[in-house]
């Protein structure tokens, strides 16, 4: 298995895709800097800055951005095998396909924690040093980080949907206009804040980055979180035994 | 001499159409096994169902002995590979394409990538990216990664497609060394005749999805090969005489007067006027025969390839 995660590692070299990893990274870093902009408390006094807030814009970012980059990331590792005609000399290895496929799932995985690792640069940066300096307590820096890796759990769920639309349409298109729309639902449904906006599988990382943020309309425990959590779970097992069964029963013809 | 490769039946079927046909085929250890036909014979379809990229709608395929199943199979760990076309990473360059062939092949010498590059002279061009290669140049990477790890029978669909005639002899001269020099059998589909000629021990012909014949190169030499044909006035005479004077053992007597000659095709005049000179009298003499072309259209029923 090691061997395959380095054969999908090293087929990346040269590649967008790890551009687009950092430039998807990028945006959370800047959001999150909006907390050193000089600020006003009611009071008239200078306000410091806020590292659960900067985490909290970081993780709205990256929640919102999330569903397109990582469709997009999953559709290319998928369907290249098809687009570079690969596929022929990939399924013609004395390997399962069931453990290839889970070699790039695994490597969409990763490619999910590096970007939100990048995405977090900032902020954990801040929020160490500041906490090193005692201007903030690091349980609060721990959740952020807490927060960034639930989020990246969260976010994996989607993933076999994105893997079975670009196998079967062999091209990375299905997966980044399914990617493009969960995007555009995430961005209205983070503007409203809403608790029940979880039960949209690709809305469910938002979750932790609300539990983080602080004066929100509704406060307290989401009461989604169940029926969101088996929602997205179902999504996950139904969507990775569909590309299991594909995958294992696909024949490779002229073309495709 | 034992089968490495031998379908049983084998059977393609898509909705009615059947595209593969009951193909019997038997490839022994150290074959160069040219299977000719033409474009949408059926050639790639069968290849692909040996690789375990398509499902046979009936019969079997045996690899090594062993009955092949999906691709989940020992076998494929012995066998080289081109299917169609052979399909690279290419944001990546010739080495690393090999290394990822290299990895999931489970082979530990790193050293082998060099000395296959080598093999097919491709190592000074080991570090340009794959989208730099013409497509000659990608053939040839495809024979290093279906050759890297040491394989016993190398699958080649149409190899020599997209080669200049340098290129194809070289490939050629490529092929029959490593047959020769590491006994490596190969199966190699082509629909150029002159290569499958030049190439092959063993012939399968394949025409609308039936394999119309399996042939080995004496069995069609002796088919296809020229004799002098003649046509004479006392034909028991004529074979004695023929025997007697000039030592023709090689003849074959074809009744209504007709002989033809296997042997001293080159001396029409000097045979004439022997049979003439001891009262055999010549009605009719034409240099004859079949080339492969001829037979190809023959059992095909007159289609030409491609």
């Amino acid at each position: 298995m090691i061997n395959l995660i380095y054969a999908e590692m090293t087929k990346l070299k040269n590649t967008k895709i790890l551009w687009l990893v950092f430039l998807g990274g990028i945006p959370a870093n800047l959001v999150s800097l909006y907390a050193f902009l000089p600020r006003v408390t009611p009071k008239g006094t200078a306000a410091g800055f806020d590292v659960q807030d900067m985490f909290y814009r970081q993780g709205m970012t990256i929640t919102i951005l999330a569903p397109f980059l990582f469709a997009l990331i999953t559709g290319y590792i998928l369907s290249r095998e098809y687009q570079e005609r690969t596929i022929n000399q990939l399924f013609s290895y004395p390997i399962p396909r069931v453990r290839i496929l889970f070699a790039k799932l695994v490597t969409v995985l990763l490619l999910i924690v590096l970007t939100s690792a990048i995405s977090c640069v900032t902020v954990t940066a801040t929020g160490l040093i500041a906490s090193f300096t005692q201007q903030t307590d690091f349980e609060i820096v721990w959740s952020g980080i807490r927060m960034n890796l639930l989020a990246c759990l969260l976010s994996f769920g989607t993933v076999p949907v994105a893997a079975a639309l670009s196998m079967v349409g062999k091209s990375v298109i299905p997966a980044a206009v399914l990617g493009g729309f969960a995007t555009i639902v995430t961005l209205f449904g983070e503007m409203g804040h809403g608790m029940d906006g979880i039960l949209f599988p690709w809305f469910m990382p938002y979750w932790p980055v609300r539990e983080l943020a602080q004066g929100l309309a509704d406060n307290g425990p989401n009461p989604y979180v169940g029926s969101g959590t088996v929602i997205l779970a179902a999504t996950f097992i139904v969507s990775l035994l569909f590309c299991i069964t594909y995958y294992k029963n696909a024949e490779i013809h002229s073309g495709s | 001499m034992s089968y490495i490769l031998r379908t049983h039946h084998l059977s393609k079927r898509y909705g009615a159409r059947e595209v593969i046909a009951d193909v019997n085929m038997n490839v022994k250890a150290g074959d160069v096994y040219g299977f000719l036909g033409q474009n949408g014979a059926g050639k790639t379809t069968t290849l692909r169902m040996m690789m375990g990229l398509v499902r046979p709608s009936a019969g079997e395929i045996e690899l090594f002995g062993a009955t092949l199943q999906g691709n989940n199979n020992k076998a494929m760990e012995r066998i080289g590979s081109i299917i169609e076309y052979p399909g690279f990473y290419h944001n990546l360059n010739a080495a690393d394409n090999l290394e990822i062939h290299r990895r999931l092949m489970g082979m530990g010498n790193k050293e082998c990538i060099d000395d296959v590059l080598s093999t097919v002279g491709l190592l000074d061009a080991k570090k340009q990216p794959v989208k730099n290669y013409s497509l000659g140049m990608k053939q040839r990477l495809g024979i290093a990664r279906a050759l890297l790890h040491h394989p016993e029978l190398l699958i080649l669909d149409e190899p020599t497609n997209g080669l200049d005639p340098g290129g194809m002899k070289e490939m050629r001269q490529l092929f029959l060394e490593l047959a020769s020099k590491r006994g490596i059998s190969f199966l190699i589909s082509s629909h150029q005749l002159s290569e499958i000629e030049l190439l092959a021990n063993k012939i399968g012909i394949i025409h609308q999805g039936k394999l119309l014949e399996e042939i080995d190169r004496e069995t069609l030499q002796k088919k296809t090969r020229h004799y002098l044909q003649l046509k004479v006035t006392d034909e028991r005479k004529a074979a004695f005489i023929l025997e007697q004077k000039l030592g023709i053992t090689d003849y074959v007597a074809a009744g209504s007067g007709v002989l033809r000659l296997y042997e001293h095709m080159g001396q029409p005049d000097q045979v004439t006027m022997l049979l003439a000179n001891n009262g055999v009298g010549v009605r009719e003499i034409m240099l004859s025969g079949d080339s492969l072309e001829d037979y190809y259209l023959k059992i095909t029923g007159g289609e030409r390839l491609d």
